[in-house]
């Protein structure tokens, strides 16, 4: 449910305003088998960062570099695919302002 | 590894920081744990505290902590598809005045929560994330963090709203999408003169505001909106429970808002400098835990639960430092008696039951139920519009109010019985 907004800047951009110190090991990992039954998929759009997206075959995706760390993800997945924790001290997302 | 500290803090927010502040304040050492590289990196909130508790315990405070303006404008504006209705609330008060709200950053407001923490003599240690806490003959003994094992006496849990590890220990459950909402938040960075100008205030005044209607008409939520001294910040606000119901893509809320005919010209020209995103609860008294302690143990600040929605203002940070205050005076007594267990620790609740916490929590108890209504958030905001639009739209014949209103209503389907039964339950709601 969604209507256009007029002067995009898109969440991809956005997500370079503000800063992360990333990990190399992920700190969510979906295990995606479990998305194969779900019809809903209500990740791709809770998701803040649009982090959860469909491959082209329609497989889901998830990337963990852009996580806000809000936790959503883990509380709406109806299947508990989410395997959700906040990444290592000192890394993840860095707000300056919050 | 293993050293021993009397407290350990496990977060570093608002709740967390108040803990440790009155702890040291007892002379009880306190070690805080928080995880992100520095003391509010990992803090996010609309933009509003409430000074009150400030006033009361940290003597100069309005001197040297980051406050960006002092709210004088509060803005409840209802938002329509073509066109927005704002109330606005004007106090006529000076600088320094005891009640009242400032708006503010908070990783930059927890940052000097921090300073004050570590001056008392409070150790705050960053980028330690606490995985585990350990428990040893059914208590609260210490905590992993990082492959290090630290040992305290009372453990104090300030994990915020995300309760990883409470419900890892079965402390409480986990949260549910009817009672937590997720906020998105962008900060836009607009020149000190330019915002004074559209917002009609001088340097030291803030603006408040609360959107009903929009970013998405119809959608239980809301938008909001504050002024920093040379940043406006904006946000929207919507139930996990209803962004699965209607699919709401949150990704683009900040932007709708944004571009939002009643917004847009309010930060023209601006600089986005922050994406950010955080949840909510929005329970009230259900979200609070009943037992906020055990063994070794109490529960702080969004961890237990402790916000207040009075359907008009959010208070989160006041509440946050108040548990903190509470905790430390629970632990302080039980300390003094040698004691850890649960039984001991109780006080903190019997503390809490007597406190402004649970007596604003109690008077808001019918609150979230009524904020279930729909037409709060599409109904009622339409018959608003229009009814204004009528009165306002100049014509060759001119309308009067009353019919205008009552023909809005007939077209929404609303009749006198229903406006009058949702009247009544905002009887005991607000």
């Amino acid at each position: 449910m969604m209507s256009e907004p007029k002067e995009i800047i898109s969440v991809e951009k956005r997500l370079t305003l503000t800063k992360f110190n990333i990990h190399k090991e992920p700190h969510i990992v979906v295990d995606t088998s479990k998305c194969e039954k779900c019809e809903e998929k209500p990740c791709i759009y809770a998701c803040p960062a649009g982090l959860y997206q469909l491959d082209e075959n329609g497989k889901l995706v998830f990337i963990y570099e852009g996580c806000l760390e809000c936790g959503t993800c883990r509380l709406i997945c109806p299947y508990g695919a989410v395997s959700w924790n906040y990444p290592p001290g000192g890394y993840g997302v860095w707000y300056k302002f919050g | 590894m293993s050293e021993k500290f009397d407290v350990i803090i496990i977060g570093g927010g608002p709740a967390g920081l108040s803990a440790a502040y009155f702890l040291a304040k007892k002379g009880i050492e306190a070690l805080v744990l928080e995880r992100g590289p520095e003391p509010g990196s990992k803090n996010v909130f609309g933009g509003r505290i409430y000074s009150y508790v400030f006033d009361k315990y940290f003597p100069g405070w309005r001197k040297e902590a980051p406050i960006e303006r002092w709210v004088r404008r509060e803005r409840l504006a209802i938002s329509c598809e073509d066109s927005t209705v704002t109330l606005e609330f004007r106090p006529h008060r000076g600088l320094d005045n005891k009640y009242d709200s400032f708006t503010a950053f908070l990783s930059k407001f927890v940052a000097w929560m921090a300073e004050k923490v570590e001056e008392e003599g409070a150790m705050v240690l960053t980028s330690s994330k606490v995985d585990e806490i350990i428990f040893k003959d059914g208590y609260a003994s210490g905590v992993k963090a990082g492959g290090e094992e630290l040992n305290a006496d009372y453990i104090v849990i300030a994990e915020g709203v995300n309760t990883l590890l409470s419900e890892k220990h079965g402390i409480r459950e986990r949260p549910k999408l009817e009672t937590t909402a997720l906020g998105v938040k962008e900060v836009i960075k607009v020149k000190k003169e330019i915002i004074n100008e559209r917002f009609g205030i001088d340097d030291w005044e803030g603006v408040a505001e609360f959107i009903l209607g929009y970013p998405l008409l119809g959608v239980a939520g809301g938008g909001f909106l504050y002024t920093m001294k040379e940043y406006v910040t904006l946000g929207a606000v919507v139930r996990l429970s209803e962004i699965r119901k209607r699919k709401v893509t949150m990704k683009d809320l900040a932007e709708l808002l944004r571009t939002h005919p009643a917004v847009k010209s309010l930060v023209k020209d601006g600089t986005l400098v922050e994406y950010s995103a955080h949840l909510t609860r929005e329970g009230g008294l259900l979200d609070v835990m009943d037992k906020p302690y055990g063994n070794g143990y109490v529960v702080v600040g969004d961890a237990a639960g402790f916000l207040l929605n009075t359907g008009f203002t959010i208070r989160g940070v006041d509440m946050a430092v108040e548990s903190g205050r509470i905790a430390a005076e629970a632990i302080a007594k039980a300390h003094e008696e040698g004691r850890r267990d649960e039984e001991a620790l109780s006080y903190y609740k019997e503390l809490l039951e007597r406190s402004i916490i649970m007596e604003n929590l109690k008077e808001f108890s019918k609150l979230p139920s009524f904020l279930e209504n729909e037409r709060l958030y599409n109904t009622y905001p339409k018959i608003i519009c229009e009814t204004l639009s009528a009165i306002y739209t100049t014509n060759e014949r001119a309308e009067r109010a009353y019919p205008a209103l009552r023909s809005s209503m007939k077209r929404h389907g609303v009749g006198l019985l229903t406006l009058i039964s949702d009247i009544l339950k905002a009887r005991g709601a607000i």
